[in-house]
């Protein structure tokens, strides 16, 4: 049985230019998800999360690697079907292009109908209209179904952190291109460049679960 | 078998998925309610519903028959009627023209002059009765420039109504009505619940938490809860919400 989700040795390289190969932003990840999970992912801005998103869903292509979602090489799928297999639901709606230099008819059929790998980048959590809630259940409804969910939240506030405390089974820390898988919420607090990266809201937290004096 | 009902609707808009996988279904004579935030579908979602946009795949039901891919006015015919989220009036002539335009009595006489129409009597008792369901009926002869916003959208539901539908969409109703126009929009859906089946789209949650029988949310283009209100209500961080007191109202 293949894992829902495998990340082996990719990497992706930007350089300055075409001619000036002097690589500018590196990002690498080797990590697998065998069972359906709701993954919480974070990082500072610039950090590669959204290119790793890209990376999973087939919209942009590695330098070197592979990503297969339930055994399927994603880059090797018809770009008008690859998110049947993973979906990107971006901040703002905006849709990335998918460029790829063999034609569709020679790729392969996705298989599913219905996304098996749902990637949340940053979506709006505002604790005074009460979606929070209707947005959980749904995360917690796809992976009932067997789905794979990631949720990609860059926490400013102390509810954020709840939500990923609440929500999350695991979680990937993504800093300067370096992917970290954590197995759940108390390895990432042990993981110092998450501690340092929440800085200011592990205190406050900690402070508001303490019982008053 | 619910009255309405659409069955997973999906609809790309170039690469992008709009709707993905949505089922609804609408009772007999409830209020049903879609809410959602800003760029949720529920627009796109109220288009494929009516008519005015073809589902890619899935089928959309009214009494057990397939009306997916059918032309609007065709849809319209059979029963579905619905407002829009722009005023379209006629402002250059008196409230109750608006109406009678609309029923389908007018609609047979096709190009007849409207000198003709109003000696019409059985035209105009009809178009009075429609007035009257609305609260409308006392204004039926001033200017429809005239009327308050408030007034506009009670109008604009007779319109509607005009057309005898046994099903009635309504988008956005309160969006641009003060707080007491409101109110008394919620007075008249209320009112009409005896009588027609209601949906509607709605991003005032409190409106449609005070009036649905039902309410099902969308985001993502993907219904991601439904229920009643209570059933919705009953949830750590709609308690945690501005919403609460709404849900315990």
């Amino acid at each position: 049985m293949s894992a829902m989700l495998d990340v082996s040795n990719l990497s992706k390289i930007y350089t300055r230019g075409r001619f000036d190969r002097t690589p500018t932003f590196r990002l690498d990840a080797d990590f697998s998800i065998e069972e359906p999970a709701i993954v919480g992912m974070m990082g500072p801005n610039g950090s590669g999360k959204t290119t790793l998103f890209e990376l999973i869903t087939g919209s942009n292509s590695p330098t070197s690697g592979k990503v297969e979602v339930c055994g399927r090489d994603i880059h090797r799928v018809r770009t008008d079907e690859r998110d049947r297999l993973a979906i990107h639901y971006h901040q703002s709606y905006q849709v990335r292009h998918f460029r790829s230099l063999r034609p569709n008819a020679l790729m392969q059929r996705a298989g599913s109908d219905y996304p098996l790998v749902h990637l949340f980048d940053e979506p709006q959590f505002n604790t005074q209209d009460g979606y929070i809630g209707f947005m959980l259940d749904f995360f917690r409804r796809l992976r009932a179904e067997g789905r794979l969910v990631f949720l990609c939240v860059h926490p400013n506030e102390r509810f954020h952190l709840e939500i990923l405390e609440e929500i999350c089974e695991r979680f990937i820390f993504v800093n300067k291109g370096v992917v970290t898988p954590l197995p759940d919420y108390a390895g990432l607090l042990a993981h110092e460049p998450a501690r340092a990266y929440l800085g200011n809201l592990l205190t406050e937290r900690a402070a508001a679960l303490e019982p008053a004096a | 078998m619910a009255l309405f009902e659409a069955r997973n609707i999906h609809k790309r808009f170039g690469s992008r998925v709009v709707l993905e996988n949505i089922s609804l279904a609408f009772e007999e004579g409830q209020i049903s309610g879609i809410m959602g935030p800003n760029g949720a579908g529920k627009s796109t979602c109220f288009h494929v519903l009516t008519g005015q946009h073809k589902p890619d795949r899935g089928e959309v039901l009214f009494d057990g028959q397939r009306i997916s891919g059918l032309p609007p006015q065709r849809i319209a015919r059979m029963g579905v009627s619905r407002s829009f989220q722009l005023m379209n009036l006629f402002d250059d002539t008196v409230v109750i023209e608006n109406v009678m335009l609309a029923l389908p009595a007018f609609r047979e006489r096709r190009l007849k002059a409207m000198s003709a129409v109003f000696s019409d009597t059985a035209l105009i008792d009809r178009a009075l009765v429609v007035l009257d369901q609305v609260g409308l009926a006392v204004r039926a002869w001033d200017a429809a420039a005239s009327l308050s916003y408030g007034d506009r959208r009670a109008l604009e539901i007779a319109v509607a109504l005009a057309a005898e539908p046994r099903i009635l969409f309504l988008d956005e109703p309160t969006s641009g009505l003060g707080a007491e126009a409101t109110r008394r929009l919620a007075l008249l859906v209320r009112r009409l619940r005896e009588r027609y089946t209601i949906v509607m789209i709605e991003h005032d949650m409190r409106f449609l938490f005070e009036l649905a029988d039902r309410i099902s949310v969308i985001h993502w283009g993907q219904v991601i809860a439904e229920g009643t209100p209570a059933q919705l209500g009953d949830n750590k961080w709609v308690r945690r919400s501005a919403l609460a007191e709404a849900t315990h109202a």
